[in-house]
């Protein structure tokens, strides 16, 4: 039994599952993060509070920070949608369950990192979370790279999970689910992900460069002579503010989609706010960043120019605001809890969003920049708003995920504590815009300790009140009354397929259901044979132990480099790349074999993909998070060399020949690529080994001279250490590598591919991955045009 | 905002217009969208029996197009005072203005004079003429801030970043500069003195 139940927990690919487990996850993190705020608040109760020292308190700050919003606020998002989505578009599950599983794996793998930062000597992080530079790279120790390594596994996360939700919400919908009947919180999710793939590899882009700074002595934030703190500010908030979207959104979607099932009346103006949403705020959050840097010295015209894209940003969130106000109109509005957190969030945002207008005004940001005004603002958004919604999503699907009734009237009172906690928490924060915030202790000057003793107070009560939310959890679980199949009368697909008083695990859609919730161990047999079973696959039928030694393997990995180059790190190193790789290896023979197989979808209605293999979906949308991520990377090298008075002379430290000799070698080997494609369409299986064995050695040709190149430089003194030369040797090392990367992860998939072929699997029609790859490559080459005038001749 | 001056300083004026426009507007925007909320969510409350008739259509875009209007002119209106008001951070091409080096450091400020002078943790300017400062940071990102001035710049390593303000009277405010960008253990005590002196006393204080 205890097997079958770990076995279940740890290898389980199934939405619902890997649900549960993010939402549990992101519990602990949020739990983590509130201790860490309590014991701010309670040292800042009083002027001149010596509970925790400033060392303490800074770590105490970032870590609040980084864990509320990546290891909390977005996982419990990801945790709701991961359970729902796919019973909201009528899915059996997500695109790529193995991939999902991978993805919180890999976040909880971050978290550990995160979490295990605090227990090295010096503790961990302690610039904020924004990690302004070069503050944080001057910061020794390993617990702040094992923290930043834990952004970087985090970031990695959100992308693979960015890009399963993208095509599952594209190509996964049940027949009848056109976009026009798409439920509201799937719709967001949709605009969360589109930020998400577009943002986070920025932020993987900053916390890789960070990292290798801390683990390799390359010189991105320590240079003095190409002002850091501006690179790190652009990296940062080009990510930065469309996270904030990130993190609203899905409260929000959870908001417009319960609104009708507590008014009895359709949302309004529905598709006005899908259009603010989907084609203002999210375009327009890419382009305000840099009113978080209104005070760095750009040019006044610049800061009028953001200023007015920041305040243009609002006019979208009027429109959903007062829309939201509208759906009350002629409706019959019922106040229970999801209902009360709900319009509690909507309040709360109408106070957040009108500081973010004073914010956006550079002449008021001179007073308000760095100081509480600024943490009120965030916080009447990101806890206001988004958390507020969250916590109505939890209510108003918890009988679906339970099958039973929380209890209203203790659901009640969650929400008056809160709601009262939170803006005696918050809302005296507004009025002390001149007390800098992230100081650890302040002097008894004007109304500063009447205003902190209240803050301090607010924060007990509100996260008192959580305990009531634990409680009726607990008390939903185990003790709650049998709920009814569809307790607010939704028409959304998740309660229509509901059978009363069940939360049927295995089955999603309209399935049969087959048990309760946790603790149903008796699940369907093991193995495949349930797959015969038509629609109705069991959740053991797709088990992977996979996604799970990946992520452990990255785990030992990434613990290694914090402590390299030490004997331990180093063995930490090997000992999890070979983990890794075994995972990877393992995850190729189970597909060979056909251990694993993900049920076919039926066909449904995937305007306006019909046409694009799920697959091929996947790497377009993976393809244009990596042009991101190439574009971060590139974007901070061009940067740099804007910045740097000298820089070595082209042709004097990289070889232009050999250089252009392997450009021709890399783009020979895209068009022989497109040979073997061009070979299996036609069906010529013999062809298609010929032409990719072909591009096999010109790839491992380019890889050989590339080895070699680097070995003459370090041999010729392009290194970290001198200088003159550390600057351009680190940009060079660090970008060229990741392509070199690229290009190595391109050489093994083609060694898997040719084996399958070999063993006849592609044929004139069925050769999908073949096509993929050919996506692939090609990127990897275009890549490199970039690349190679860049570095070799400018 | 809280200040002890006599006269009141042009940068805090232009500030507290602004601010005040700001909190006018955005007091009586949150007002009227809360209650409007709050009368919606009475009036229309379930009753159990009956009551009005349910509406079942979902497309109200009169709505919108108020909700957009108002939005538009009110923005555009607060764009345009927060225009008006770039005399705050636009630097005067003023012929008599005192300029003075600020570098901020783990964790103080040095000062640095016309004449060569160095102070630390201590700024001071003749009164009731244009200070213009130039900050730097010697190590890590600092933010240089008076509040009761409502002037604040980044001190960036390797950057020079300008503010200006003007003080009418002569008087001295304690801990009237403070850092407003995390810094390390220090930040919290990253505070120093403004000294405004009078034309005579600075022209005193310059020629020693």
């Amino acid at each position: 039994m205890t097997d079958t139940w770990l076995k279940r927990w740890l290898y389980t690919t199934n939405h619902k599952d890997v649900g549960i487990l993010y939402f549990f996850t992101s519990l602990y993190f949020g739990f983590v993060g509130a201790i860490l705020a309590l014991l701010m608040r309670a040292q800042l109760a009083a002027p001149g509070s010596n509970l925790l020292s400033a060392a303490y308190y800074n770590q105490a700050l970032t870590m609040h920070g980084l864990i509320m919003i990546f290891w909390f606020l977005s996982p419990v998002a990801l945790g709701l949608a991961n359970y729902f989505v796919p019973l909201q578009i009528g899915a059996k599950d997500l695109a790529f369950p193995r991939i999902n599983a991978m993805s919180y794996w890999i976040y909880l793998a971050g978290g550990i990192l995160a979490v295990l930062s605090f227990f090295v000597p010096g503790g961990t992080a302690n610039a904020g979370w924004t990690t302004y530079q070069p503050l944080a790279t001057l910061a020794l120790g390993t617990g702040p790279t094992l923290a930043y390594l834990g952004m970087v596994l985090l970031a990695a996360s959100v992308t693979l999970g960015s890009v399963n939700f993208m095509v599952s919400i594209i190509w996964l919908r049940a027949t009848g689910m056109t976009l026009s009947r798409l439920p509201m919180f799937t719709w967001f999710m949709l605009f969360t992900i589109i930020a998400m793939l577009f943002a986070f590899p920025t932020l993987i882009a900053a916390f890789v460069l960070a990292s290798t700074d801390r683990i390799l002595g390359t010189v991105f934030f320590t240079s003095t002579s190409i002002q850091p703190s501006i690179l790190w500010d652009n990296l940062f908030w080009f990510f930065g503010h469309p996270e904030v979207y990130i993190v609203l959104l899905p409260g929000f979607g959870i908001i417009a989609n319960i609104l009708p099932a507590f008014t009895g009346r359709p949302l309004a103006a529905k598709n006005a706010i899908l259009i603010s949403t989907g084609l203002v705020v999210i375009p327009l959050s890419f382009g305000v960043w840099m009113h978080h840097m209104f005070l760095t010295g750009i040019p006044v015209s610049l800061q009028g120019a953001f200023s007015i894209a920041t305040i243009a940003i609002s006019i979208p969130f009027d429109v959903i605001t007062l829309s939201f106000i509208e759906s009350l109109v002629r409706g019959r509005v019922k106040f229970a809890t999801p209902m009360l957190f709900a319009l509690g969030g909507v309040i709360l945002f109408i106070i957040g969003g009108i500081t973010g207008v004073f914010l956006s005004s550079p002449v008021l940001d001179r007073a308000f920049r760095g100081s509480y005004f600024v943490v009120a603002h965030f916080h009447y958004v990101m806890v206001g708003a988004a958390i507020f919604g969250i916590i109505a999503g939890i209510y108003y699907w918890l009988p679906r995920m339970t099958g039973r009734m929380y209890n209203e009237k203790l659901g009640k009172w969650h929400f008056a504590i809160s709601f009262i906690g939170f803006n005696v928490l918050y809302f005296p924060m507004n009025l002390l815009s001149d007390m800098p915030r992230r100081i650890f202790t302040y002097p008894n000057q004007g109304d500063w300790a009447t205003l902190n003793a209240m803050a301090s107070v607010g924060a007990f009560i509100f996260s008192g009140a959580q305990i009531l939310l634990a409680a009726n959890l607990l008390y939903t679980w185990f003790r709650g009354p049998i709920a009814p199949a569809n307790p607010w009368g939704s028409p959304d697909l998740e309660w229509t397929s509901h059978v009363e008083g069940i939360a049927p695990i295995a089955e999603s859609g309209a399935a049969p259901p087959t048990g309760g919730w946790i603790g149903q161990l008796s699940g369907p047999p093991q193995g495949h044979e349930t797959q015969s079973r038509g629609g109705a696959v069991g959740h053991y039928g797709h088990l992977s132990s996979r996604p799970i030694q990946i992520s452990i393997g990255a785990l030992v990995f990434l613990i290694g480099a914090a402590f390299y180059p030490s004997i331990s790190g180093v063995a930490g190193l090997v000992v999890g790349a070979g983990a890794v790789v075994y995972a990877f290896w393992g995850w190729a023979k189970d597909d060979i074999e056909g251990k694993f197989v993900v049920p076919p979808e039926d066909v449904g209605d995937r305007w306006p993909f019909a046409s694009v293999p799920k697959l091929k979906l996947g790497i377009w949308v993976f393809l244009s998070s990596e042009v991101v991520l190439f574009g971060s990377f590139l974007g901070a090298y061009i940067f740099i060399r804007a910045a740097s008075a000298q820089w070595p002379a082209a042709g004097s430290i990289h070889e232009i020949p050999l250089g252009t000799f392997n450009t021709l070698v890399l783009v020979t080997s895209g068009l022989t690529m497109f040979l073997a494609l061009q070979s299996i369409r036609k069906g010529d299986r013999r062809g298609l080994l010929t032409w990719m064995g072909v591009t096999f050695v010109l790839g491992a040709v380019f890889m050989g001279v590339k080895v070699s190149e680097w070995f003459n430089l370090g041999g010729s003194g392009f290194v970290l250490a001198d200088p003159a030369m550390s600057l351009a040797s680190s940009a060079y090392y660090i970008i060229v590598g990741l392509h070199g990367a690229h290009v190595t992860a391109g050489l093994l998939v083609m060694a898997y591919l040719m084996k399958k072929t070999s063993m006849g699997t592609y044929t004139k029609d069925s050769h999908e991955a073949i096509e993929n790859f050919g996506l692939y490559w090609a990127f990897v080459d275009i890549v490199w045009c970039f690349v190679f005038p860049l570095f070799y001749l400018l | 905002m809280y200040s002890g001056f006599l006269a009141t300083p042009p940068t805090t004026a232009t500030y507290d217009y602004l601010f005040y426009w700001y909190l006018f507007f955005g007091t009586a925007a949150s007002v009227v969208v809360i209650s409007l909320l709050v009368f919606f969510m009475v009036k229309y409350r379930s009753r159990g029996d009956g009551g009005p008739e349910i509406v079942h259509k979902t497309e109200g875009w009169k709505v919108v197009l108020v909700t957009v209007l108002i939005s538009i002119s009110i923005l555009s209106a607060a764009e345009y005072q927060t225009f008006a008001s770039f005399g705050n951070i636009e630097i005067p091409n003023d012929p008599n203005a005192v300029h003075i080096g600020v570098q901020a450091f783990q964790w103080g400020w040095t000062f640095t004079y016309p004449d060569g002078k160095t102070l630390l943790n201590n700024l001071t300017v003749p009164a009731d003429r244009t200070v213009i400062l130039n900050i730097s940071s010697k190590d890590v990102f600092h933010s240089f801030g008076i509040s009761m001035l409502a002037v604040k710049e980044d001190a960036i390593p390797g950057k020079v970043n300008q503010l200006w303000f003007l003080v009418p009277d002569p008087g001295v405010y304690k801990n009237a500069i403070r850092c407003f960008e995390l810094c390390g253990v220090g930040h919290a005590f990253m505070v120093a003195d403004l000294t405004v002196v009078s034309q005579s006393a600075w022209d005193t204080w310059m020629g020693s």
